[in-house]
């Protein structure tokens, strides 16, 4: 038997909506702790520290990368976004072998994807 | 404590021949039933593995699998935790017997994981079996996230591609023996370093297969075992933990944290420390996978030097992966955790394919099992009678 099956979801991004709105918009919109300030991005709704409460923050939207991997899926990488408390996971658009430091680009097409393309490094 | 009365596995490999996962979880019922000496009537509770709707397009499946197993009557549910589908499902039945709500349970972990879609189409899926609004969006493939994970820990444990090509090699020869093993196949170093890159450092090679199969464990409590069955191995601990979704939260993203908190509470439970395990089936979805997963369990805290001195193949101190693993053996998703529990029980008891069963037969095994990027952690400890 051979089916054809077409799904059309309408997903709500609901507490998240101002995540996805940033990514749409090309800003890193994170999750503050209140109970231990630090920022979570992509965000936690319930901090390491166990803080439940958290308000929005917005980064600078510059990140480091820390380990890349490309393959057939393209190009991504873990990496420090200036302001956060941990690494995410980001897709890489337009980065040279040896570029390190990335700026957030916003999203297009249907699906809000967290993506970096490439800064120069800064003067030292 | 529970007994495993019954265990058993079909092949595991890409269908062609127009059977349907139905008819995969008769096979391995039946096969296991069989070996218990129970009968269906005998049977309080159905679990039924499957990762996902998509494969099947089966809601509800347990009940439809039911019906096809002759257990229409008693008790189903299905279990889901991605990879760690079969390992959970087996905990689902364990916990109910020691509840004392059941006296024999059946397990059935059965997908179509390589037949029913197109291989782009089970990629997209996968996407979304990681936090499907973060990293899923992103488009990072399984492959993408498990290659950062890995380049994560051999950073800060000093692992490298020997180690992969190590594991790659072993867990495909060990395949070799097992007449039901999806991928039977003798690699070298050279073959592995020019496979195809799917997301660096990982290459085809080192990947695992989606595959078609089902396995079934018959689960009992030790006073209502036939008397034929008295000697059947126990479960003697289970321990389950989750982790962070979303990679880059994890303080290391390299670590399996939560499959060392599982294995912490099965070894809790069963009252041992993780020297004595003698055998292991461990997660492999790619060949990294299972050092790290080596090394989470505490299995061998000196796992590079192990793995090359040869303490994981079948005469070494801890044999892994016998089965082939998920690189060598295959994967249908639903079945994995079963069969990794059904290959354990086997092996414990001396009936495992003749070239695979070592001369020297431990007392304590290990199913070990993920879903995510070891997200949902799920292990059991097995362990011979006489030690249990």
């Amino acid at each position: 038997m051979n089916l054809d099956l077409t799904l059309s979801y309408d997903l709500s991004p609901g507490w998240l909506a101002p995540y996805i709105d940033g990514l749409r918009a090309g800003r890193a919109v994170g999750a503050r702790c209140r109970t231990c300030a630090k920022v979570s991005f992509p965000p936690l709704r319930t901090c390491p520290c166990g803080g439940r409460e958290t308000t929005w923050a917005d980064l600078p939207g510059t990140a480091t990368l820390h380990y890349r991997s490309t393959g057939s899926d393209g190009d991504f990488a873990l990496v420090a976004f200036d302001g956060a408390a941990a690494l995410c996971v980001a897709r890489l658009d337009g980065f040279g072998p040896k570029d390190r430091l990335g700026i957030i680009t916003a999203a297009t097409g249907p699906r809000p994807g967290l993506c970096l393309r490439p800064v120069k490094e800064p003067v030292p | 404590m529970v007994a495993i009365s019954g265990a058993a596995l079909t092949a595991f490999g890409r269908r062609r021949d127009g059977s349907s996962f139905r008819d995969w979880a008769r096979q391995a019922f039946d096969a296991a039933l069989a070996m218990s000496g129970l009968e269906p009537a005998d049977i309080d509770l159905l679990v039924v593995a499957s990762e996902s709707d998509f494969f099947t397009l089966q809601l509800n499946s347990a009940s439809v699998i039911a019906g096809d197993l002759g257990l229409t009557g008693a008790a189903t549910m299905r279990v889901e935790g991605g990879g760690a589908s079969g390992q959970l499902a087996v905990h689902a039945g364990v916990a109910r017997i020691m509840a004392g709500l059941a006296q024999h349970v059946a397990v059935v972990g059965v997908d179509p994981s390589a037949s029913a879609l197109p291989g782009d189409t089970m990629r997209d899926l996968y996407g979304f079996s990681f936090d499907a609004w973060t990293d899923g969006m992103t488009g990072a493939s399984s492959s993408m996230l498990y290659a950062l994970s890995w380049q994560d820990f051999a950073a800060r444990h000093g692992a490298t591609e020997a180690d992969l090509a190590a594991v790659t090699m072993q867990n495909r020869q060990n395949a070799c023996a097992n007449p039901g093993a999806h991928l039977p196949r003798s690699h070298n170093a050279a073959e592995i370093a020019a496979s195809p890159m799917i997301a660096s450092p990982y290459r085809r090679l080192h990947c695992s297969p989606l595959s078609d199969g089902a396995a079934a464990v018959i689960l009992s409590r030790p006073d209502a075992l036939p008397q034929a069955r008295q000697a059947a191995p126990r479960i003697t601990g289970i321990g389950a933990s989750s982790d962070y979704a979303h990679l880059g939260a994890r303080p290391h993203p390299g670590d399996f944290s939560a499959k060392t908190r599982a294995m912490t509470r099965a070894l809790d439970m069963a009252g041992i420390a993780a020297r004595e395990i003698g055998l292991a089936e461990v997660y492999d979805a790619y060949a990294g996978a299972q050092l790290q997963g080596i090394a989470a369990l505490g299995i061998a805290p000196d796992w590079q030097r192990e793995l090359h001195a040869g303490a994981f193949d079948i005469d070494g101190r801890c044999p892994v992966n016998l089965s082939g693993g998920l690189m060598g053996q295959g994967a249908p998703v639903g079945a994995t955790g079963v069969g990794q529990t059904a290959t354990c029980a086997l092996l414990l008891e001396g009936r495992y394919h003749a070239g695979l069963q070592p001369r020297r037969s431990p007392d304590h095994a290990l199913a070990d099992t993920h879903g995510g990027i070891a997200t949902s952690c799920a292990v059991t400890i097995l362990s011979q009678r006489a030690g249990a």
